[in-house]
C-alpha cells in the first residue's frame, strides 16, 4: 500500500492540504476577474451543490430519481417567498430551504422504499418536477406564475449586503465549501458506506445488520437538504425566481453534470459543476451553433470517459481516487 | 446444552408450492452443520428463512431461545445470526477494507452529528473499525489487498473477504450458502480449515450447504439431508452415509 504511495509525487496527505487551501487561494478570485465573470463563478457555486446532492442519489445510492430539480425549485421558492412574504433573514431563509428540501427528499424516498425503482422511479421523480412547476405556475398569488417572484432589493446575510456579485461570492464560497466539507465527512463515514453498500448489493447491505430503509430516506433528504440550500443560493443569484427555470432541460443539465464530473464522486461533482457552467457561457460566442457543440463536447466526453473527468485525475495519481472511509 | 438455533415445523410456500415442509432441527455452538441436498431441496430457501429473506408460512424459529421469526433480515442480523450469499454477495466497487467496514457498520458507534462535524468520538470510532478490519484481512492474507476493489480479486480471495466480512461481528451463528464454491481443491481445504476452526476454536455454530460430499463428509459434525423441501435424514456424517432413504434421493443410487 505505501509502495504505490511513495512512487507518486501527489499523496493522499498532500492533496488533503490543497482541498484545504483550494477555497483559501479562491478568495482571490473577486480581485482579478470582472463581474460577468464572477456571476458564472457564482453560478458554479450554487451548481457545485447542486451536482453534489444529485450525485448522492445517482452515484452513491444508485438510485435513477430524478427529483433533483424538485428540490432545486422548492429551495428557491422557500427561501424567496420567505425573504419577500416574512422578511425573513437571508441565513435562516437558507436554512429553511435545507429543511423544506429535506421533506421534499422524504417524499421523494418514499416512492423508493415502496420497491419503485430504475425507469418507473424516474417517470415518478420526474413527474414530481413537474408537479411542482405546475405548483410554481398556478400558485400565483404566492409565486406570481409565470412572472416569477422578485426577491427583495436589499439582502443581507449576517449583516454584509449582498447588492452585487461580489459578496454574494463570499457567501456562496462559505455556504458551498461548509456543505461539500460535512458531506464529505458523512460519504466517508458508517453513513456513506451503507449507502454505497446499498447502490452495490441491497440484500446483502441487511445481512449486514444495516437498516437499508432508513439509509435510502437518509441520503434522499440529505440530497434534498443540500439542493434546497441551492436553490436559496439561486434566488440570490438571479434575484428573480421562475418555473421555467426548473423544468426538464434542468434535469437534463443536472445529471449531465453527474455524468460529465464522475459519478459517485464529490470532486466529480465539482468538475461537472464547473464545466457544464462554463462551456454554455463559453459557447455564447457562436450565436446558433452554442447548444451543437454544447451537445457534441458531452457526448464526446461520455463517449471517452464513462467514469466521468475526474477519471483524468485517478490517471495523474490513485490518490485522487475517494474513500469510503477515514483514518 | 440449549441449542443455539431452533427450528420447529418451519414451512414456506411459494405462490401453493411447497419450499421447505414441517423442517425440525436444532444446531448448536460450536458445531459445523451441513445442509445437503439435491438442486431444488430448499437447502437456499432454508437459509433464507432463517435470516429473515423470505417469511415462513408456519412454524417457529427461534435463536438463543428468542423467538426471530417475522423479524427483518437486518434485525437478525444485528441478533447475531450472519449470513454470506451464494453469489454476488460482496460489494464490487467497494475495496476489500470498506466491505470488511461495511460488515462492521453496527459495531461502529458513532452519531450522525457526530459524524458530519467530525467530532473526535467519530473518528475514533472509524480509527478503531479500521483497525480492527486491517486484523481481520490480515489473518486471512488478505493484507495485500486491502485497497483493490474486490471486483479485481480472485475468486478465492472474494469469498475470503466475504467470509471475514460475515465474521467480523463476531456473531454466534453462521450462515455458509457454498462457501467453496469456485476454489481450487488446495484453497477449498484451506477454507474448510478455517470454518472447522471457527466452530472448535471460537465456538461458533455454523450451518453450511456444501455440494462436495468428500468435504461434507469431513468437516462437518452433523449433516442434515433435505429432499423437496422436507428433513428426511439428520446425524454424524457416518450415520447419514448408511441412510437408505438418503442414498436414494440424494447420492443417487440404492
Amino acid at each position: 500500500m505505501a509502495k504505490v504511495k511513495e512512487q507518486n509525487l501527489i499523496t493522499r496527505e498532500r492533496l488533503r492540504w490543497v482541498y484545504y487551501f483550494l477555497p483559501i487561494l479562491a478568495l482571490v478570485i473577486p480581485f482579478i476577474v470582472n463581474e460577468y465573470i464572477l456571476w458564472i463563478v457564482n453560478a458554479i457555486l450554487v451548481y457545485t451543490l447542486v451536482t453534489l446532492g444529485f450525485n448522492i442519489i445517482i452515484g452513491n445510492l444508485g438510485q435513477l430519481a430524478f427529483a433533483n430539480t424538485a428540490f432545486f425549485g422548492i429551495g428557491a421558492y422557500t427561501a424567496a417567498i420567505l425573504m419577500v412574504y416574512g422578511n425573513m433573514p437571508y441565513i435562516l431563509a437558507i436554512f429553511m430551504s435545507a429543511i423544506v428540501g429535506g421533506i421534499a427528499g422524504f417524499l421523494a424516498s418514499v416512492a423508493a422504499l415502496r420497491g419503485i425503482r430504475l425507469y418507473y422511479l424516474a417517470i415518478i421523480t420526474l413527474a414530481f418536477g413537474e408537479l411542482m412547476r405546475w405548483v410554481y405556475l398556478h400558485g400565483d398569488t404566492v409565486t406570481k406564475g409565470s412572472d416569477g417572484l422578485k426577491i427583495p432589493e436589499e439582502i443581507y446575510f449576517l449583516g454584509l449586503s449582498l447588492d452585487s456579485e461580489v459578496p454574494k461570492f463570499f457567501v456562496f464560497l462559505l455556504l458551498t465549501v461548509l456543505v461539500v466539507k460535512v458531506t464529505s465527512n458523512l460519504m466517508r463515514s458508517k453513513i456513506g458506506r451503507a449507502i454505497v453498500s446499498i447502490r452495490e448489493n441491497e440484500a446483502t447491505t441487511a445481512s449486514l445488520g444495516i437498516h437499508t430503509a432508513k439509509y435510502i430516506i437518509l441520503a434522499f433528504v440529505w440530497s434534498g437538504a443540500i439542493v434546497g440550500i441551492a436553490g436559496a443560493m439561486f434566488a440570490v443569484l438571479t434575484e428573480r425566481v421562475l418555473p421555467e427555470a426548473f423544468g426538464l432541460t434542468e434535469v437534463i443539465i443536472h445529471f449531465g453534470m453527474v455524468l460529465i464530473g464522475g459519478t459517485g464522486s464529490i470532486v466529480g461533482s465539482v468538475i461537472g459543476a464547473i464545466t457544464l457552467t462554463t462551456l454554455p457561457e463559453y459557447f455564447r460566442q457562436f450565436p446558433g451553433m452554442d447548444e451543437l457543440f454544447f451537445g457534441i463536447i458531452i457526448v464526446l466526453i461520455l463517449l471517452f470517459l464513462p467514469k466521468g473527468l475526474v477519471s483524468l485525475l485517478w490517471r495523474i495519481s490513485p490518490a485522487f481516487k475517494e474513500r469510503y472511509y477515514r483514518d | 446444552m440449549d441449542p443455539l438455533l431452533k427450528l420447529q415445523n418451519v414451512s414456506v410456500n411459494f405462490s401453493g408450492l411447497k419450499a421447505l415442509n414441517n423442517v425440525t432441527f436444532n444446531a448448536f455452538s460450536g458445531e459445523v452443520r451441513a445442509v445437503i441436498g439435491p438442486n431444488g431441496a430448499g437447502k437456499t430457501t432454508l437459509f433464507n428463512a432463517i435470516s429473515g429473506y423470505v417469511p415462513s408460512t408456519s412454524g417457529s424459529i427461534s435463536f438463543n431461545g428468542e423467538p426471530i421469526n417475522g423479524l427483518a433480515p437486518h434485525d437478525i442480523s444485528i441478533k447475531g445470526v450472519r449470513r454470506t450469499f451464494q453469489t454476488g454477495g460482496l460489494f464490487p466497487e467497494m475495496t476489500a477494507l470498506e466491505n470488511i467496514l461495511a460488515g462492521l457498520h453496527v459495531e461502529i458507534k458513532a452519531g450522525f452529528l457526530d459524524i458530519i462535524l467530525g467530532l473526535p468520538e467519530a473518528r475514533e470510532a472509524e480509527r478503531k473499525a479500521i483497525v480492527r478490519a486491517k486484523k481481520l484481512l490480515n489473518l486471512m492474507d488478505l493484507a495485500s489487498v486491502a485497497e483493490q476493489p474486490v471486483k479485481d480479486l480472485s475468486g478465492g480471495q472474494q469469498r475470503m473477504v466475504e467470509i471475514v466480512r460475515t465474521l467480523a461481528t463476531e456473531p454466534p451463528l453462521l450462515l455458509l450458502d457454498e462457501p467453496v464454491v469456485g476454489l481450487s481443491p488446495p484453497m477449498r481445504d484451506r477454507m474448510m480449515e478455517i470454518i472447522r476452526r471457527l466452530a472448535g476454536e471460537e465456538g461458533i455454530g455454523i450451518l453450511l450447504i456444501e455440494h462436495v460430499i468428500d468435504l461434507v463428509m469431513s468437516g462437518s459434525d452433523k449433516i442434515i439431508v433435505l429432499s423437496s423441501g422436507e428433513l428426511i435424514a439428520e446425524g454424524t456424517p457416518a450415520e447419514v452415509r448408511q441412510d437408505r432413504e438418503v442414498l436414494e434421493a440424494y447420492l443417487g443410487h440404492a
